[in-house]
């Protein structure tokens, strides 16, 4: 393929604006702090990573304060302590006020006084739950609990029913007849839990990649967080050249608008690229992510949210009058737009009208084709509507960019 | 002190002139606020922001189990938690959840009541056959929620299955009934017990949901969480912001003039806190007034309130000055001092639970105005007074002294403040 002069000329140009770009970026070390420390701290802190390498119990702590001291609450704590979610830490009521008063434990679970016995007496006993209104660990644990606690309370039903069926059929003359019987239909009825078949069975789509596994959200989410606020921040760059006067001198220089544009916006992109590639190596060599089966599904949807995310901070380039207000905006919008785009937590959290709004952000789009291929093991197919919804954005942002851009 | 105070009042109206500092310092922190809010069910009255889940359930059972789970899913209980629709092919079933058009489908197969329902004939059961669940991967909260309905039900007919099974087997093992009797006690037996019983013998109270009696007093709005926790985080950037307009001063060469004015270096110093500080405490106090009114938020004791504004501010602006100082350029102070909000942010706990971090992150966590400020802002929030939050305002102070301290003393080295 033969380039014009003119052409070669044009491409020079713009590799000469996105190194220049590139220099004054890193002119400042602390760049470096955006580019990769922060990110790989931050996936590291919300994957669960720095839990991981600091203890080796990830499961969701739940502080039990015993107040019966039976056998039956012993059962249920043992229970408790089989649970792959949760991690039952037993405490004194006393203690256990105080650190869940830190907000630093999820849940409180008390098995109150008389627990046993009313439980060998057939009546339904409550088990007393604080939980942290505010996270989904809360809502694991509550899950949990109540698994353990129909597990235990299941054969003590059927043992109950037993004993009041033979009751009424022919009354027991002394109490230590009727617990005799009891502890018969509770064996029994333990024995046939035991044996019990699996009643509910839990399948995903066989293209699935195994199921769900927070850490491919928290990974996907920074990923997406740490790359889309430096490339807003791409609007700093115009108004830092715009503040020192070096735009309007580009005025006296054959550079037309749209080479110097797609100048800065290629070296943003180049260095968003970089750091994409970074982060995806710190996800699977520290975290052990599985980013999909499909390299090309995924270069598709990054590439294009990069293309997205970099049109919009040129086009906030033309709106923003210092470098510090720059900077700020795109820190606030890059924010706000993350996670209501899905990155913080899943988007099925939200209400309806939030999801809904969600569709005009660049990150919800991103997150999606992130959420095919990882985890619904989908390929370069799946990522198409989003990748073209993403390009749709970058060519609409990009547009307005060079509509309103001026050089003073 | 009139100089202090005309330099503090300067910075202040300044900063509430840039449309874009106060994006960052009110607008950006409501609207954090607004969705994590969201995410905890907040608005929605629950304990997540879970609602209207959609599920597609298919019943291929001819027997009462299947309906009745059909039921459930229609029931008064779940509505405002699922939004279910009934199909007749688990295949198309499974496609909607394939395009993510539904976060599971329930399939249950034929011969489901046959498999735990016995024979009266016969006594015996069908073959054992499992409902499915057919999870969407990307709606994994939501799936679980069905997976969790489904598996409650499931629970409450084995155990009925296995409260008849066992009753038969004891009153025929202690010679109550003999085999001719039991064909004639069966339907009389079978659902006298546990079937009878809805709710579990072994119930679970969540006192966050119950808001009631003693549960209450320990009760947190997640937004009590949320609001001061997005507040102090977004303070940080205020206090840099100061820091900033600071080298600013001194590299626009207004400092210089300024100094050339009668006016010493500490006097700018200390206007210079002022003015950061004037405008913490007012950008704080309109995010606690805007949420009072907008969400309801109960703050807590107000003297104890205004107190923590003050010391958490006084705080957030030690680490402002000690930036400005350490820094060289204004664009430095901008892009450490983003750097020190977002950190800071994420290790007060607002965003996710400090136990989550290894114990020495937990330590270093403390250091941060916004994990200490956060602690008292919860503390009040549920109800406690003064005296409770007394450490983290005299830790906050100390935290204030110790900054300021190493700020002048880097100040001193470059000139602006003299011996």
């Amino acid at each position: 393929m033969q380039f014009r002069p003119e052409e070669r000329l044009a491409v020079r140009q713009i590799i000469a604006i996105a190194w220049k770009d590139t220099l004054i970026r890193f002119s400042s070390r602390s760049e470096l702090l955006f580019f990769i420390i922060l990110p790989v701290v931050f996936t590291l802190i919300l994957s669960g990573g720095l839990s991981k390498l600091g203890q080796s119990d990830d499961r969701v702590p739940v502080l039990v304060v015993d107040q019966d001291g039976s056998a039956l609450s012993a059962e249920l704590l043992q229970t408790l302590g089989k649970s792959s979610g949760i991690r039952a830490v037993p405490m004194a009521a006393d203690h256990a006020a105080a650190e869940f008063a830190k907000n630093s434990t999820p849940a409180w679970l008390t098995v109150p006084a008389g627990f046993g016995a009313a439980l060998t007496a057939g009546q339904p006993v409550t088990l007393d739950l604080r939980a942290l209104p505010n996270n989904l660990n809360a809502l694991a644990a509550q899950r949990a609990i109540s698994l353990a606690s129909g597990q235990v309370g299941r054969a003590l039903t059927a043992a109950n029913a037993s004993t009041v069926q033979a009751e009424r059929l022919k009354p027991f003359t002394r109490p230590a007849e009727r617990q005799a019987y009891f502890e018969a239909s509770l064996a029994a009825a333990r024995a046939a839990f035991a044996a019990a078949p699996s009643r509910v069975t839990l399948t995903q789509p066989p293209s699935t990649r195994g199921s769900f596994n927070g850490n491919v959200q928290a990974s996907a989410g920074q990923l997406l967080t740490w790359v889309f606020i430096p490339l807003l921040a791409t609007s700093a760059l115009f108004a830092f050249e715009r503040q020192s006067g070096t735009l309007r001198r580009l005025l006296s220089m054959p550079v037309s608008r749209a080479v110097y544009l797609l100048g800065t916006i290629f070296g943003q992109l180049t260095l968003a690229l970089v750091q994409m590639a970074l982060l995806l190596l710190v996800g699977t060599l520290v975290l052990g992510l599985n980013w999909g089966a499909s390299p090309a599904g995924l270069a598709a949807v990054l590439i294009s949210f990069g293309l997205a995310a970099v049109a919009l901070g040129t086009m906030l380039g033309t709106f923003m009058r210092s470098e510090s207000q720059a900077n700020g905006a795109s820190i606030a919008l890059g924010m706000t737009m993350a996670l209501l785009g899905g990155c913080g937590y899943p988007l099925e959290l939200f209400p309806q009208a939030a999801r809904t709004a969600a569709n005009l952000l660049p990150t919800a789009w991103a997150m999606q084709g992130l959420n095919n291929l990882m985890l619904r093991g989908g390929g370069l197919a799946e990522v198409l509507p989003q990748t073209g919804v993403l390009l749709g954005f970058a060519v609409v942002f990009f547009g307005l960019g060079v509509w309103r851009f001026r050089y003073e | 002190m009139k100089k202090i105070l005309v330099i503090g009042w300067k910075d202040f109206t300044l900063i509430w002139r840039d449309k874009t500092a106060l994006l960052l310092m009110l607008a950006a922190p409501f609207v954090l606020t607004l969705g994590l809010g969201f995410v905890s069910g907040r608005f929605s009255g629950g304990s997540t922001g879970l609602s209207h889940i959609p599920v597609v359930v298919v019943n291929q059972d001819q027997g009462q189990l299947g309906a009745a789970l059909v039921n459930v899913f229609s029931s008064a209980d779940l509505a405002a938690l699922v939004a279910p629709s009934t199909g007749a092919d688990a295949a198309a079933a499974r496609q909607q959840v394939a395009a993510d058009k539904a976060a599971a489908a329930v399939i249950v197969p034929a011969g489901m009541t046959a498999s735990i329902v016995p024979d009266f004939t016969t006594g015996q059961t069908g073959p054992a056959v499992a409902v499915e669940v057919y999870a969407n991967p990307a709606q994994p909260v939501s799936a679980a929620v069905i997976e969790a309905i489904v598996n409650d039900f499931m629970s409450q007919a084995e155990t009925n299955r296995v409260s008849d099974a066992v009753t038969v087997q004891q009153l025929l093992a202690h010679g109550l009934v003999t085999n001719a009797q039991l064909a004639r006690l069966a339907p009389e037996l079978s659902g006298h017990g546990a079937a009878s019983q809805s709710t579990p013998l072994i119930g679970v109270q969540r006192a966050d949901q119950t808001q009631t009696g003693a549960s209450q007093a320990l009760a947190v709005d997640a937004l009590a969480i949320f609001a001061p926790g997005m507040a102090l985080m977004f303070l940080m950037y205020t206090a840099s912001y100061g820091g900033r307009s600071l080298l600013a001063e001194r590299a626009e060469g207004t400092l210089p003039r300024l100094l050339s004015t009668p006016t010493g270096g500490a006097q700018v110093l200390a206007g210079k806190l002022f003015g950061m500080l004037l405008t913490g405490v007012a950008q704080v106090s309109v995010l606690v007034a805007g949420s009072s009114l907008l969400f309801h938020l109960k703050w807590g004791d107000p003297l104890a309130l205004v107190l923590l504004i003050l010391a958490v501010t006084l705080a957030a602006t030690g680490w402002g000055t000690l930036l400005a100082a350490f820094a060289r350029t204004p664009a430095q102070v901008g892009s450490l001092g983003s750097a020190l909000m977002l950190i800071f942010g994420m290790l007060s706990g607002a965003f996710i639970p400090l136990r989550t971090f290894p114990a020495w992150l937990q330590s270093l966590a403390h250091l941060t105005p916004n994990a200490v400020g956060l602690d008292a802002f919860t503390t009040l929030a549920r109800g406690d007074m003064l005296a409770a939050i007394a450490p983290s305002l005299a830790g906050l102070v100390v935290m204030a002294a110790v900054l300021f301290a190493a700020a002048t003393t880097l100040f001193r080295r470059t000139g602006l403040v003299q011996h």
